[in-house]
């Protein structure tokens, strides 16, 4: 019993390992692959006047003249040993550039996800408890407008209100200038970019608990419990939340890369130090270090949801399949 | 029967309540929304027939105005007069959103097929991909298709979508494939020598063309959002070539001079536009719902 | 009645179910068919009749052995790309359920003509639709069902479609995959004189699957018996109804209703047990074209 379960998440943690590895050799191609020049990420306008020879020694420098099947083995081979290289913009460690920024967009983004599977399950139960009374029919219509509501308009909306208008809270930035260390000033700026992303993910989480647990209120057993003098409130919470659950935790695993997708545009509006906008910028120009471990963080996080969603449906939960799970999400906004 | 003979039947005659209400053709049909989205396509169409403005032309005394008589909706950082581009960009932002959504349909019912026609092995080596895929932030994708493709232009922005939407519908393609491909009339169209894209057509499409209608809305709702959302970035079209996303990459300006128009003239239109279509996609989506129950 | 038009050699089928399990549905099973009769293949369910139907129109790649169709090897891919037109032109297959063999959003019209559209035949009739129009009349049906769906259509009217869509390439060889066991008694009995007036006035060869023995005993020239994959008995179809040889067979007849009440109250339900096949039979010639499967060293009874 025990060799299988070895087996089974031995298995699982193959199929994680070589995505990653599959991941890493599409993202360095393609990222060599696309025209650009990374010389003048490294040495911004100087690269115009340099000569041919001073390119050619610029480029050995960074190891940008090998073949790029050697480069990606060098790559690899550093990597495995824990040395990602080093950003060609920020002329540093990549692992430093990312650090601090890391904290910012966990901080951001993780609350964000927390928020958000606490909420919708607090809505969604309201919904469905009230089902086809005002209150659902505001918070159900309310809800779709918001959610057709592109992230970048919205975060611009509340800026207007309540940086421009109201001048109550900051419009940018994760602290103000020297105070990086004060709490309250973090928590301060969190305020606006944290209400977007919570409340343009929400809704739809808070529909689907809503529909599945009215889906499960019409199931005979809750005739049978409602005939055996159980109240209302014990249902909804003994039996039908508990089988709502599972497919709600594998869904909210796969979802986890949408709402951190997400954080990046909320992250670029606010101007939000976070690992969004650093993952832009590292597109954009050639810093193929940077790039690469960004890619493989976000690839590493997402793959990982993936599988525990599989986890939890095929342990947990075996009525549905893990793919059920994934069709039942919607081709979501960009992010 | 008479009423004593269902009496000792056990059946309740049906009790005459009030007449039933007249029903009416546009009951439970998203009508507003088809009137106002149907609205916004002509309007954007023949907007040469009523702007008041050349939409190119940068009025340079007039820059940054609030709406008023001359200009109704204002005027941005630029000059141009905000109602004439309003409607002279939203025929790009429709026009990306419906190429974009041709693109990543086409991907999408061609993966999905090969992937539900093939063999197991294949099979989950094409889902494999398509989460690897997934995986990678599509606004990396987006930006390095971008870098590929060389200067952002409306073909190249709704390639670089239509890239980066296809996976959700390319799934239902395969489980309706998967489903539908040992049923017999496959066969019996293989037997008569059918190729792939001959089965594909005649027999596939028609049978999985209503379970993934809704999803192929809702990736036109997207795909109208992610232009915006990349023009915003400035990833997108670049603030020359007018389209509501590469208006409100202005914002920032106006952000800062105040000027609320900038932002909320052009984010409203986009609004309308994106709930009038979820409305529509999600009419489509109870609709196929009542068909598959009632079959 | 002499040339051999599809001659099935030592066909083996298995389907694998997981790692370890394979299910051999169709071994060593070898007959032929001689031009213009009609074939009838029967067993219960499961015996394998359907999967023998399917190797022979390269539905399935068979495990092993050879299907030889006018002298071209069907289970050899370069012979079958070879001769692909001839092989999709020739041969046509009849699917038993109706419902799933049409596909629900074509017309009467389109299914009927879709063959001809596939492989570019240039009909007799002049347009495509006239020719539908005129196998839908050969198969009993008038004009004014060209525009209606199947699931309009009653079974019964979506098996003669079925059947109109197999002649409308008037082919030399058709398979028909228990063809009436989804149908009404009293429509079995209009399909299959259908079938019998078709096969008199164009000709074809006939392979006909079925687990009804009157049927059979009705409709064909030939019968063979399977029984868990194995081909147990073949012979002339009065030849078998009289004298069966094999102990399944026997057990077939025996379970046929007898229509008379007081025969049918005194009929007895011959025994087989299934492990007697385990044992390596082979195939005997009892007496003239009849042949059976029989232990080696057993005795016709």
């Amino acid at each position: 019993m025990i060799r299988r379960e070895f087996l089974y998440y031995g298995k699982k943690l193959l199929v994680f390992a070589a995505s990653i590895l599959v991941l890493s050799i599409v993202v360095f191609y393609v990222a060599r692959l696309a025209p650009g020049d990374p010389l003048v990420s490294y040495y911004s306008d100087r690269v115009e006047k340099m000569s041919p020879e001073e390119r050619a020694w610029a480029e050995e420098k960074l190891g940008l003249s090998d073949p790029i099947h050697v480069q990606y083995v060098r790559w690899l081979s550093g990597a495995l040993h824990g040395d990602f290289g080093i950003s060609f913009k920020y002329k540093a460690d990549v692992l430093e550039v990312i650090r601090g920024r890391l904290v910012n967009t966990l901080l951001l983004g993780g609350t964000g996800v927390i928020l958000i599977f606490g909420l919708a399950l607090l809505l969604g139960i309201l919904c469905a408890w009230f089902e086809d009374r005002w209150l659902d029919r505001i918070i159900c219509k309310a809800g779709t407008i918001i959610s057709c509501i592109p992230e970048f308009w919205l975060s611009l909306v509340a800026i207007l209100i309540f940086a421009v208008w109201l001048r109550v809270l900051p419009s940018s930035g994760a602290y103000s200038a020297g105070k990086s260390h004060d709490i309250a000033d973090r928590i301060i700026h969190l305020i606006l970019p944290m209400s977007i992303v919570v409340v343009e993910h929400l809704w739809y989480y808070a529909y689907m608990i809503r529909n599945k647990i009215l889906e499960e209120v019409r199931a005979d057993y809750v005739l049978l419990a409602k005939s055996k003098g159980m109240s209302r409130r014990k249902i909804m919470f003994r039996h039908c939340l508990r089988n709502v659950m599972p497919s709600y935790l594998s869904i909210m695993a796969i979802s986890v890369p949408h709402i951190l997708g997400g954080t990046y545009i909320v992250e670029t509006v606010f101007s939000y130090p976070g690992i969004g906008a650093l993952s832009y910028e590292s597109a954009r120009y050639q810093d193929y270090h940077l790039l690469m471990l960004l890619c493989i963080l976000t690839g590493a996080v997402v793959i990982l949801c993936n599988l525990l969603a599989q986890v939890i449906n095929e342990r947990i939960d075996p009525r549905i399949r893990a793919n059920e799970a994934a069709e039942m999400l919607e081709v979501k906004q960009i992010g | 029967m008479d009423d004593q003979g269902f009496a000792c039947a056990g059946i309740r005659p049906l009790s005459h309540g009030p007449a039933p209400q007249k029903q009416r053709w546009y009951r439970g049909k998203p009508i507003v929304s088809i009137l106002l989205l149907a609205g916004i396509i002509l309007g954007c169409l023949f907007c040469n027939a009523f702007i008041p403005k050349d939409p190119t032309y940068m009025d340079l005394f007039h820059y940054d105005e609030a709406p008023g008589r001359e200009f109704l909706f204002g005027t941005d950082a630029m000059g141009r007069d905000i109602f004439s581009i309003v409607w002279y960009g939203g025929r790009l932002s429709l026009l990306i959103g419906f190429s974009a959504t041709a693109i990543s349909t086409a991907i999408a019912v061609v993966f999905g097929a090969v992937s539900g026609l093939a063999p197991r092995w294949l099979d989950a080596v094409l889902m494999r991909l398509t989460e690897i895929l997934l995986s990678v932030p599509n606004l990396l994708i987006i930006i390095l298709i971008q870098a590929i493709l060389g200067k952002p232009n409306v073909l190249s922005i709704s390639f670089a979508i239509g890239i980066t939407s296809w996976t959700g519908i390319a799934k239902i393609v395969r489980t309706e494939v998967r489903q539908m491909r040992s049923s017999e009339y496959v066969l019996a169209a293989r037997c008569m020598g059918g190729g792939f894209f001959h089965i594909l057509w005649r027999h596939l499409m028609p049978n999985f063309i209503s379970s993934i209608m809704f999803m192929v809305v809702m990736n036109v709702r997207n795909a109208i959002a992610a232009e915006s959302t990349l023009s915003f970035m400035g990833i997108g079209l670049p603030w020359e070539v007018i389209s509501w996303g590469s208006m409100l990459s202005l914002s920032e300006k106006a952000l800062l001079s105040g000027s609320w128009w900038m932002i909320l003239i052009p984010g409203l239109f986009l609004v309308v536009t994106l709930l009038c279509v979820t409305n529509i996609g999600n009419w489509l989506r109870k609709q196929t719902n009542c068909r598959q129950s009632n079959l | 009645m002499s040339e051999t038009i599809l001659d099935v050699q030592h066909l083996t089928h298995q389907f694998r179910l997981t790692k370890h399990t394979t299910i051999r549905a169709v071994d060593d099973v070898s007959f032929q068919l001689q031009r213009g009769e009609i074939f009838g293949l029967v067993g219960e369910s499961g015996s394998g009749k359907s999967t023998v139907a399917r190797c022979i129109m390269n539905l399935y790649r068979p495990a092993g052995g050879r299907i030889f169709y006018r002298g071209v090897n069907v289970c050899d891919p370069k012979q079958y790309r070879m001769h692909k037109n001839m092989l999709q032109t020739t041969r046509q297959m009849i699917f038993q359920d109706s419902t799933s063999s049409l596909n629900q959003r074509m017309t009467v019209a389109d299914i009927i003509m879709e063959p001809m559209a596939i492989n570019h035949i240039a009909p007799p009739g002049g347009s495509l639709r006239a020719e539908a129009e005129r196998q839908l009349h050969d198969v009993g049906m008038d004009a004014s069902y060209l525009n209606k769906y199947p699931p309009e259509l009653s079974g019964g009217m979506r098996q003669r479609v079925a059947i109109a869509r197999a002649l409308s390439m008037e082919p030399d060889f058709i398979v028909a995959d228990e063809p009436i066991a989804s149908l009404d008694v009293s429509i079995q009995a209009q399909i299959i004189n259908l079938f019998k007036h078709l096969q008199a006035e164009h000709g074809f060869t006939f392979l006909f699957i079925a687990h009804d023995l009157a049927v059979v005993k009705y409709l064909c020239d030939r019968v063979g018996v399977m029984c868990h994959g194995k081909l147990v008995e073949i012979a002339p179809a009065a030849e078998l109804f009289a004298h069966p040889a094999h102990p399944y067979t026997k057990l077939l007849l025996s379970a046929v209703p007898i229509p008379d009440p007081r025969l049918e109250r005194a009929r007895v339900l011959q025994t087989f047990d299934p492990s007697d096949l385990q044992d390596t039979g082979e195939m005997r010639e009892i007496c003239r074209d009849h042949f059976a499967r029989m232990p080696v060293e057993g005795v016709p009874h």
